[in-house]
Order: C-alpha cells, then structure tokens, then sequence
C-alpha cells in the first residue's frame, strides 16, 4: 500500500509516498512538484545578471548562491586566460557572510524546523519557542548586512572582489552582533559557554546541558534517533573553505575528490511528476552537510558521536547544532584577520572579452552548492545548478536508495517524516 | 528720439565686440575701440560690462544660448535624425555665411584664448546650452534605432569638427563653391558616419 | 484568554511560484514577536500555524487577512489542488490582501517562469492583470525583491489599527513609496557634483553612471528604513536594480545604459534637458575633497 504525506515547513514543500509493510516504511520515494526553470532563465542574459538572479534561487541560502556564482565567473576568467586574483580581505570577508548565512539557517532550522517537530513526534506538551530561531538568525543577518548591504538577496559579491569598501566601524559593529548571538547562543540555546561547549568530547557531555540543546538531546535519544535514521554512511565535502577539508568519506576513511565527477540523474518518482534530479559523486550518492563537515574536520565529538551512532538522525541533528557552535566562533576569527587596509576589488578585463566555462564550488548550509556557467562573449550559453539537497534527498529505485530514502526505511511513518527533516529539505533548491 | 532699450544696448555692445574681436583679435582689441563703435562713453560702457574678460565670456554664453535655442528647436521636431542632420548643417552653414562674426568669434577668439575663460568658465559652463542640445540631438538619435551607439565625443567631435573645418576652409576662401553648395554632400557625409551599422 | 483571542484578525500566507525570501526577510523583523500577537495564524509557511498545509487545502476556513508570497501562476498546484481556486476561496472573505513582494504585485522573478500566463495579482508588470481585478481595492502591493519586513510590519499594523493605507497608482503604500531609493544614500554628494566611479569596492563615488544605479528611478524606502537595520545595497557600494518597480529583473543590471554616454534614464520627473545642463555645469568643477579618497588607510589590522 501506497500513503502520501505532503511535507510541509521546509523550504518550500515535498511529498513523500510510503511504501508500508506491518505499520513501517519498506521503502519510500519523495517528489518535488514545483519548479522555476532559473536555469533557463539566465541563458542568453549578461553573465553579471546572474549575481543578482541566482541569489533568487533560494530564500535560506541565497547568499552560498551568490558566491557560487561569482566563483564560477571568475574561474571562467581564469579558463579564459585573465585570472583574478582576490585579496585577503575579499575571502575573508566573503567567507564571513557566508558563514553568517549558515548561522542563520541552523538557528532557524534547530528552532522553527526540528524541536517543533521532535515535539509533534514525542506528543510533547512543552511550550515551544520558534522566535528564538527568527531572533538570532536576525542578528546573524544584521551581520551580514553589516558588509552585503542587506540579507536576503544581496549581490555584494562581484568577479574580482566585493562592492563594499568597509571601515574599522564596520568590522566593531559585525563583531558586536556577533557577541550578542554568542551570548545569547550561550544563554537560551547551550546553558554553557560557547568555549566550554566546543571543548566537549564526548556526547554524554550534552546531557550534562540543562538547556534547549540539552533537551534536544534527551529528546533524540528517548525517541531513539541514535540507532534510527541511518544512510549509507558515506559523506562528500566538495566546497573549499576556511572551515572545510574537501573530501569523501566512506564511514571515517577520506578519500580525494575532483567536482568533475559529479554528475545527475532524473529522480525516481512513480506517484507524481517531480522536477528534482538526484546528484552523484561517481554514480553513487553521498550525505552532504554538517554531519560530512564535521566529520571530514576530524571534530573530536562528532566523530565521538559516529564511533557510537553511525550516521544516525541523532548524529545528523548533533552535527548540525555543534556546526553552529563551530561557525559563531570561526567567523570572530575571520573578522579579526581583516586587513583594512587591503583591497576590497580587483579589476579585470569586461566581462564580454569572456569565452569560457566556469565552475563554482562552494558548501552552502546543507552541503555543497555547484554552479557552472558557460560565457561566450560575456552573455550566458548554459547555466547549472547543483544543490545539496539534490544530493541528500534524490529519489531512486529501491535496489540503489539515495541516503534520505535509506534512512526512512524500517520506521514508522511518523518518525520518517521527522527523519526526512533531519537532512533539513530545501525544495525551493532543489527543483530551482 | 526713440529710446533704446538697456536689453537692446546691451545686444548692440555684444554685436560690436564680435565683429571687432573677431576681426582684429582679442587682446588688440581695447574698450574704447568698442565703446567708439557703438557710440557710447566708455565710462557707459563700464555700466554694461565691468571688464573686457567679463564681455568675452558674455559672447560665448550668448553665441552658445543661440545655436542652442536653434538645435533645440530641430531636436523637438519629429523629424528623423537625418533630416536633423540636414537641418543642423543648414543651420551652421547659414550662420557662417550670415553671422560670420559669430562662428568666428566662437573658434578664434573662445577655443585659442581659453586663459581669458578660466574662472566662471570653466569645462562646458559657458556652451552648455550648444553641448546640451548636442548630447539630446546624439542620445535621442540612439534611443530611436538611429543612430550607432558610441561615446559622446567621439560623436560630436566628428560632427562639430567637420563642421567647424569646413567654415574655417570658408572663411580662409580656400572653398571654391559658397558653404550652401556642401549642404546635402557633408550632411549625408555625417549621417552615413553616425548611422546604425 | 479565549475571548480575546477570537477577536485577533487571522491571517493566512500562502505561496505562488516563490524563493521564500520575503518569508525569511520577514522573520528579520525585530518586533516580530509583538506584531504576531494581534494576529491568529492560520497558515504560514514556516511559522507555527493553526493549520497544516493539507487542512488549509481543504478550502473550510476563512481569513480576515490574505498575505500572498510569490508569482501568480493560474496552473500552479498545492497537493492536487489549483492556484487559482485557492486564491478565489481565501481572497473572497479576506477584508485586505496583501501581494508580499515584487513577484506577488507584479509577476517579478518568476513571470520568466511561464512568462504567457504569470502575474501579479492585479498587475502584469505595469499592466492590471490577474486573477483579483474585480477585487483590486482590497490589495495592497509591496513590491520589494524581497519585501523590507518593516514595510510589512507597517502595513499589517496600519490594518490592526483600522486606519486607511493610502495607496499610489500601482496600489503601493504611498508613505513607503513615495520616496526614491535613492533619498539618503551615502553617495548623495557624489551623485549631486557628478562624481562617478571607476570600479567597485570603494566608499566613494556615485553609482548612477557607470554601475548601473536605479535608485535615482525607483519607489523604495530602503535608504532611509535601512536593512536589517544596518544598510543597503548601495551604502555597501551594490547598485540599486530598481527591485520594487514592475520591470523588475532588468537585463544588464551592473551597467548603465547610455546613449552616447547620456544616461538613458533620468532621475524620476528630472527633464533630460535639464538633467544634462546641471550636469555638464556640475562636472566642470573639480572638487579635491569629491575627488579623493575620503580615508587612506595604512595600518594594518
Ligand atoms: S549610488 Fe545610487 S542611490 Fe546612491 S547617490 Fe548614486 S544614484 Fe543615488
């Protein structure tokens, strides 16, 4: 017997069709049924326009959008023999803003995603507190806009550089809301210090915590998301950061990887038309996200957490709040780096002497985000997306299941729903 | 006797001084010379214009307020751009022949003594109303499908500079026909270079 | 508690063809938590609503307040069931209905998406096209790519309070687009003198002449209700690309149009006439303090 479940609060919606045998999934398939065709969109326009399209793509995260896409021009300029080269200041500063977005989009998903519906799943009759998701992702974003201008939808990043030429000023004011989401991160999320909580070793640690996080914790484990919710065990880094090792992991053992192999497929979708394509790593999926992040860093609690709970919903949901730690104190220790007095822009030749293809790599909040653009003359030929959730939620046959549709099997449907949501879906990505 | 009017003064003075600037040059030219011309004192002349500098810089504005109130008039037909192209030539070509003094004045005395109209004068302060109809003349040509999309001096210059070599040949007599006779030739001559490729 | 609940005004925001920007744009809001308390939720896409998305489908409930995210796309579907018969159910009760962002008021973004039936919902870009025509005197667009939460803020409030938004031709709230952009911009005295600037990355210069700057012809408050409470686009040095207006996206958005290096957009109601006359007089003067730097930072760190 087939039953839908329409997925709702995520970004954007989904449907997941269930295949059920005793009361538990045997295997699921999810589709994607709304579409923007941004791809095609941009063909035919001016490169640049893109900095200001692809940002649209996504709400959440259209700031990795935008990087991706000025990564991709300016690997184009470099294919076309004009490379650019950044000043320190430009990547700091890029990478801060994006860092921030990430920051933004854990608050959001810990707080109005995932306690909501942990609570829906243990019937919890425990006041929930979703605006302390909205409150600090605001003041991640005032951040940001400390240098982009605004958030969503900036488009501050341009081939060679970034359009804002910050002073000392700017950089207080983007560390003082910094130490405000800190403080406030300490007090209504971990019940510890930022520093104490990072330097946590082992997952009995949480339940030290009296706390949101605490009770998130006690919450995963009671419902027994340790040993629930497992994939293939099998992670991909592919965006090169400051805080990234860019990477595949099958269980903890890294391998080398090249974005060339990445390839796509239609999904899989029997019960309705879906517009989302799966996205694989040499014909095999691979997780994305925290989790991958983390464990590719080698971070001592995370991969404390792997040695006992694999790649459960517990592990998933864990990294995603220890990434969120990690990333507020990173992003101090980017902006503390930058030089003032460096560059913010570094001119090149117009974009119309550009002949070339360009790929841009970067790892948005859950997973890697890769752009490709094709230049001829300056105006866009072909232009590719590749998002994370393409990655993290395909849907294919059951002989082959992509690491979502793994990880429902064997639960009820109730607890699939939650699992599903524990990838923190992005429609609006995927089908772009 | 008829009175005349402190305006029509002021225009009798601004003639006088074109004609005499322009024939015997600036600095040779003295207040009294244009005082005596116009038949005034040159202490009444002194209540019209404090200075010979200020005079100069009056003529550009005036000459300049003129071609810009003809252009101004063709750019506000609805005329094509090469019909504006004849009817600007036209009206060049016409003020070369009838108001010599005036195109004289513009080139000898206004493009070789620039020093005179460093201060209140700087840049197109003084042209500005002969540049701004130009720059509407090019960018309306443009907006319309016309006229070949380039940078505005590129354009102008390859306009005003025909033109202006053109009355200088006139005025040196090196032309052998009348200005009239090159009209349609130089306004096609124009139109093809600026055209839509 | 209960009784006063019930006279709280429901509210329900839906989606068409739409990023979600304006949702999280709104989240950015700083009294979000006040401003929510005069309102029961029925349906919002990420906040805790009283209904699933599944029971809101169902076409049972009425709202007071219709708040709609997105491109009109009549075909589009929700779990089987069309765009078009949810819109006509919710907006027949609704007393006021609120296009939340560019997309919604004129098409935006996403009209590109099926550019033969995408809309607004009473306007086609500058066009009055969509499905709530009949209606039109109960919307209230706010355009914005994504919309300011506080334009949104302001309007819901207005509505709280019962007092009459005020509307422009385009049925925008006049006391949020009646400005241009371009008012209070850090770069007003570049734009004054004439200024321009090269490249990208610097504090000075105005971006109206060569980057493509819309904000000299474009409605928006975001210079003077800044963002996120701390910028804009152009105070970081982006151009405006003129989000709220109906022919949002335009093409070549970094550059300006000219013709023969003239402007072919002159600030709004400035004759270009009289537009290339200041100009020309303004660049003449070559101002030291315009023109340099204003902060020759050599310290390091
Ligand atoms: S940059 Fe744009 S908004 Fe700022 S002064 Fe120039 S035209 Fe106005």
């Amino acid at each position: 017997m087939i039953t839908k479940q329409l997925v709702d609060k995520i970004e954007g919606e989904a449907s997941l069709y269930f295949e059920l045998e005793d009361e538990k999934v045997s295997f699921a398939t999810v589709s994607f049924p709304h579409t923007r065709g941004m791809e095609l969109m941009l063909e035919g326009k001016n490169a640049l326009d893109a900095l200001v399209i692809t940002p649209r793509v996504c709400g959440i995260c259209g700031h990795a959008h935008l990087m991706a896409t000025v990564r991709a021009i300016e690997d184009a300029y470099k294919n076309a023999g004009y490379e650019i080269h950044l000043s320190e200041k430009v990547e700091l500063l890029r990478e801060f803003t994006l860092v921030m977005e990430m920051v933004q989009n854990h608050f959001k998903w810990m707080y109005l995603t995932i306690i909501p519906a942990l609570s829906k799943l243990t019937n919890s009759s425990q006041e929930l507190t979703p605006l302390k998701g909205a409150f600090a992702a605001s003041i991640a974003t005032k951040a940001i806009a400390t240098f982009a201008g605004q958030w969503p939808h900036s488009s501050y990043m341009i081939p060679g550089g970034v359009t804002a030429d910050p002073t000392n000023i700017d950089i207080l004011k983007a560390q003082s809301y910094l130490s405000e989401l800190k403080t406030f991160f300490e007090k209504e999320s971990l019940g510890v210090s930022l520093e104490d909580f990072l330097a946590f070793d082992s997952c009995n640690d949480f339940t030290k915590l009296s706390s949101d996080v605490g009770a998130l914790n006690e919450a995963l484990l009671k419902t027994d998301m340790h040993i629930k919710g497992f994939a293939d065990d099998t992670f991909i880094v592919l965006g090169e950061h400051t805080f990234t090792e860019v990477t595949k992991l099958k269980h903890t053992r890294h391998i080398g990887v090249q974005h060339k192999y990445v390839s796509t497929e239609p999904s899989y979708s029997p019960h309705e038309k879906t517009y989302a394509k799966n996205a694989l790593y040499k014909d095999a999926y691979y997780e994305t996200g925290p989790l991958a992040r983390s464990l590719s860093n080698n971070f001592a609690i995370i991969k404390n957490i792997h040695r006992r709970y694999k790649d459960s919903a517990y592990s998933r949901v864990m990294a995603r709040v220890f990434e969120l730690a990690s990333l507020i104190q990173h992003a101090s220790s980017l902006l503390k780096k930058l030089d003032i007095a460096d560059t913010s822009f570094t001119k090149s030749v117009d974009i119309s002497k550009i002949n070339a293809r360009g790929v841009g790599v970067v790892e948005a909040p859950r997973g890697p985000l890769m752009h490709t653009i094709d230049i001829e003359n300056g105006v866009i030929k072909k232009y590719s997306i590749i998002t994370p959730t393409q990655w993290n939620i395909g849907s294919s046959h059951k002989e082959k299941p992509t690491p979502a549709q793994r990880a429902m099997i064997g639960l009820t449907k109730e607890e699939a729903n939650f699992v599903f949501r524990t990838f923190d879906v992005c429609s609006v990505c995927t089908t772009h | 006797m008829a009175r005349v009017s402190k305006e029509e003064r002021k225009s009798g003075i601004i003639s006088a001084a074109l004609k005499l600037f322009s024939q015997k040059g600036f600095y040779v030219t003295t207040i009294p010379d244009i005082a005596e011309k116009v038949g005034m004192s040159v202490g009444n002349f002194y209540n019209y214009f404090t200075s010979k500098d200020l005079l100069a810089k009056e003529l550009v504005l005036y000459i300049s307020q003129y071609l810009g109130d003809k252009i101004r008039a063709i750019n506000e037909s609805d005329d094509s751009s090469e019909i504006k192209i004849q009817k600007i030539v036209t009206m060049y070509f016409d003020m070369a022949t009838e108001k010599p003094e005036m195109i004289e004045y513009f080139l000898r005395v206004y493009l070789s003594n620039r020093e005179v109209f460093g201060e209140g004068c700087e840049g197109m302060t003084c042209v500005s109303p002969f540049i701004t109809e130009m720059m509407i003349f090019f960018s309306d040509g443009v907006e319309s499908g016309e006229l070949h999309n380039q940078d505005f001096f590129s354009a102008f210059g390859l306009f005003m500079g025909y033109l202006g070599g053109m009355v200088f040949l006139f005025g040196e007599k090196i032309l052998p026909d009348p200005l009239e006779e090159y009209k349609e030739s130089i306004s096609l001559n124009i139109y093809n270079a600026l055209k839509t490729r | 508690m209960h009784s006063k609940q019930d006279k709280k005004l429901k509210l329900l925001w839906f989606q068409g063809v739409t990023c979600n920007g304006n949702t999280h744009s709104f989240l950015n809001l700083p009294n979000i938590e006040q401003l929510l308390e005069n309102f029961e939720i029925l349906y919002h896409p990420i906040l805790p609503s009283i209904y699933s998305l599944e029971e809101i489908l169902k076409l049972e409930e009425n709202c007071d307040l219709f708040l709609f995210e997105g491109t009109y796309d009549p075909l589009m579907q929700h779990n089987g069931v069309e765009l078009s018969k949810i819109v006509d159910y919710y907006t027949k009760h609704a007393t006021h209905v609120i296009s939340v962002g560019t997309c919604a008021s004129f098409g935006g973004m996403f009209k590109a998406t099926a550019p033969e039936r995408n809309s607004g919902l009473i306007f086609n870009e500058e066009e009055s096209f969509g499905p709530l025509l009949e209606q039109k005197q109960k919307v209230i667009n706010l355009s914005g790519c994504p919309v300011h939460p506080e334009w949104l803020s302001y309007t819901l409030s207005m509505i709280v309070s019962d007092k009459e938004v005020e509307v422009d031709e385009l049925h925008r709230p006049i006391e949020l687009y009646s400005n241009l952009a371009h008012h209070g911009c850090t770069r007003n005295e570049y734009f004054e003198w004439k200024v321009d600037v090269d490249n990208f990355g610097e504090k000075e210069g105005c971006l109206f002449y060569k980057q493509g700057c819309r904000a000299p012809m474009t409605h928006a408050s975001c210079n003077k209700i800044l963002w996120n409470e701390v910028s804009s686009k152009t105070r970081v040095g982006t151009p405006c690309f003129g989000c709220t207006e109906p022919d949002f996206p335009r093409t070549d958005m970094f550059s300006t149009k000219t013709n023969m290096s003239i402007p072919q957009d002159t600030p709004l109601g400035v004759p270009k006439r009289s537009y290339l006359t200041l100009t020309g007089i303004a660049k003449t003067f070559h101002i030291k303090r315009l023109e340099g730097k204003l902060i020759d930072y050599k310290t390091t760190r």
